[in-house]
């Protein structure tokens, strides 16, 4: 395979990977209140930034990376409740949840700065760093990539089984389906409510950690951009389906690197978006979607 | 009571003169505005403590002709281009402002240059980098009668990075895509096919805070570069370096001044071994000049060995001359014009600033400015630098 293909696309699958693990942790929040957390880059800030943190205290990467995600799961919780819940209470079908959890993650972006400072600061290597490498059929494969694409793929696959084969993965189907059907058949809706923001805050924590290790440096305003190719992904994937956020987190990354290596780099992501805005316009649902059909 | 035109106007008069009076006798203020919090507060924080060193050391020494000075207009604009012009636009309203310091980067310095030139008062350039800051009409043209730099500006540090890649035949520039990243490349690119015309430059630009450069890396190794030169911030460097090694791409590696900060060194850790970069040449001299020695201590007495300083007490980091010492330069060059010219009047600053001859900067050995010249920076100022792994610190030694 020609070298300059094969690495672009290693790197587009590697940050797809990242984009298709913030697709899902978006995901999780539309199934079960049919909102997204726009404060998921600060979440993958502050995950990382604690990493850091708790690391330079001398405590082994592994726990403050456990630690750092116990952080994060627990603002999820938080987030639910007094930025979501509120506004899908009110009637009238506020949008509140927009400006509020936007406006959590800024909040968390300015309390990392003071806390932590403004500057970037250097990132650790989590298992590899960026020298350790394979050779397969002659290409030069770095283990960073390798993890990053490994650990997202994983999570998403697991995640998949969760929802299809156990009972609690078909009770977050229920809740995706009618929330108050599946209220009254005794569903604990809150609980997995509470649940899916815990989990998709853990994803975006997981998510930033991967991505920072791949730069090296963290800094109070990393993880906002990703928060858009993340849902970019969602969407081309068909928002609300595992699968999809895997392939719609692929495929924006593969086609931004090929579009970069071999058409210009400045036009990166402008191209690369026009040919989604075109699979979309083709297939609105997304790749992994179903067309929403409303009974009368 | 009856109110009269001639009572108001004795009432407004009786209102405008304490101030008049104060402005006379009063302390002598400065303003600026810079990027003191936010992604870029290496610099503009920089600054600001740079200045304060500066105030501080002119006070203890009886101020100017027994007039204390004072920082009055501090403002943060995160160096965002329009927040710098709100900013700047409440300090030019302070008409007790006698002089300013441009903000940390060439956006905002750029955004704010027209409205700097037409107030008249004098300012000076401590950090951005761009040359239509100083000449809006081309180099060979007249400077902006009142802005004054001692940055490291893009057509010397163009200069001195070609030079440095003169050895290699196909290059590589990497710059990340902001003025400041365009201008640059641009320049050192026409300065090496100025020097070698038969060199080959494949120039390619990327988004600040990207967090992956193959695209860009890739597409040099294919155009078969020996060198690569990037032309961005720290954080951005170390992405870079991270990614040259993940994809086993092993060029010789150039870094211009804003590429030399703390955040490379710390993001790309033993990475950064064998960088060369460009920087001031006056913190990398030993001994150093006595004004450089003189801040460095000043600056460690009052902040000690922190992230700007680095942590060796006896050799403060190179990047300290620009992001620090670049801002007690600025507010010492006002002082002195102010001393000489026994004035605060706009006119009189600007023109005693245009007779500055051989002040000893601690970030420029020698400043002389000229009403043709507003540029202190030369090439002899700057040095080529590498970067080595001495045990566990990286030290920055003095190539020429």
């Amino acid at each position: 395979m020609d070298d300059f293909f094969f690495s672009l696309l290693l790197a587009g699958i590697s940050v797809g990977a990242v984009y298709a693990l913030i697709a899902l942790g978006l995901n999780l929040t539309f199934w079960t209140t049919k909102t997204l957390n726009f404060g998921q880059g600060s979440l993958m800030m502050l995950c990382a930034m604690l990493t850091v943190f708790i690391s330079s205290q001398g405590v082994a990467i592994t726990l403050a990376v456990v630690g750092s995600l116990a952080v994060v799961a627990a603002l999820g919780m938080f987030i639910e409740r007094w930025t979501v819940r509120p506004s899908l209470q009110s009637s009238g079908g506020s949008m509140g949840w927009v400006v509020s959890t936007l406006g959590f993650g800024i909040f968390l972006q300015g309390m990392a700065a003071k806390c932590f400072g403004s500057q970037a600061v250097a990132f650790p290597d989590v298992v590899f760093n960026a020298q350790d490498f394979v050779t397969l059929f002659g290409q030069y494969i770095s283990l960073q990539y390798l993890v990053v694409l490994a650990v997202a793929v994983a999570l998403i696959l697991a995640f998949e089984l969760f929802i299809r084969r156990t009972v609690w993965g078909q009770a977050v189907h229920a809740v995706s389906l009618d929330p108050e059907l599946a209220l009254v058949q005794g569903i604990p809706v809150r609980r997995l409510i509470l649940g899916s923001f815990m989990l998709s805050s853990i994803l975006a924590g997981v998510a930033g950690v991967l991505i920072a290790q791949i730069g090296g440096t963290v800094d109070p305003a990393f993880g906002f951009d990703l928060v858009l190719l993340g849902f970019v992904a969602a969407v081309l994937g068909g928002m609300g389906s595992s699968l999809g956020a895997l392939a719609g987190g692929l495929l924006v990354g593969v086609i931004s690197k090929l579009v970069g290596g071999y058409v210009s780099t400045a036009a990166e992501h402008g191209i690369a978006f026009a040919l989604l805005m075109l699979a979309l316009a083709v297939r609105p649902q997304g790749l992994f979607g179903r067309p929403e059909v409303s009974k009368a | 009571m009856k109110i009269n035109r001639r009572s108001l106007a004795l009432g407004a008069a009786g209102l405008t003169l304490p101030g008049l009076v104060r402005a006379q006798s009063g302390t002598i203020k400065f303003g600026f505005t810079a990027a003191l919090t936010g992604p870029f507060n290496e610099f503009g924080e920089g600054i600001n403590r740079g200045a304060q060193i500066a105030v501080e050391e002119c006070n203890k020494a009886g101020g100017i002709n027994g007039r204390m000075v004072e920082l009055a207009e501090v403002l943060d604009d995160q160096l965002v281009p329009d927040r710098a012009v709100q900013n700047l636009r409440r300090i030019l309203d302070n008409r007790e402002i006698v002089g300013l310091m441009c903000p940390s980067g060439s956006g905002p310095t750029l955004a704010t240059a027209d409205m700097i030139q037409a107030d008249g008062r004098p300012i000076i350039n401590p950090q951005a980098q761009t040359p239509t800051i100083i000449y809006p009409n081309g180099p060979d043209k007249p400077p902006r009668p009142n802005l004054f730099s001692i940055s490291i500006g893009n057509l010397v540090e163009s200069e001195k990075l070609a030079a440095a890649l003169s050895e290699f035949t196909r290059i590589g520039i990497l710059h990340e895509s902001t003025g400041y990243g365009v201008t640059g490349a641009d320049l050192v690119r026409r300065e090496i096919m100025r020097r070698k015309p038969a060199a080959r430059v494949t120039v390619e630009s990327y988004n600040q805070r990207a967090q992956d450069m193959t695209a860009q890396l890739v597409r040099v190794q294919r155009a078969n570069a020996e060198a690569m030169l990037v032309i961005g911030l720290g954080a951005d460097f170390a992405v870079i370096r991270r990614n040259m090694s993940r994809l086993n791409i092993n060029l010789a590696l150039f870094g211009a001044a804003g590429a030399v900060t703390v955040p490379y060194i710390e993001g790309a850790g033993d990475l950064v071994a064998g960088t060369r970069a460009v920087n001031h040449a006056a913190f990398g001299r030993r001994p150093m000049h006595g004004a450089a020695q003189k801040f460095a201590d000043l600056y460690r007495a009052k902040f000690g060995t922190d992230r700007w300083y680095g942590p060796d007490a006896a050799n403060p980091l190179i990047s300290l001359a620009g992001t620090v010492g670049s801002g007690y330069d600025c507010i010492n060059l006002l002082i002195d014009a102010i001393r000489r010219i026994s004035s605060t009047a706009a006119a009189d600053v600007v023109r005693a600033l245009d007779q500055t001859k051989d002040y000893e900067g601690a970030t420029i050995s020698r400043i002389s400015f000229s009403p043709q010249n507003h540029v202190a920076l030369k090439l002899e100022d700057l040095g080529t630098y590498e970067m080595l792994k001495r045990g566990d610190r990286v030290v920055l030694e003095l190539r020429d």
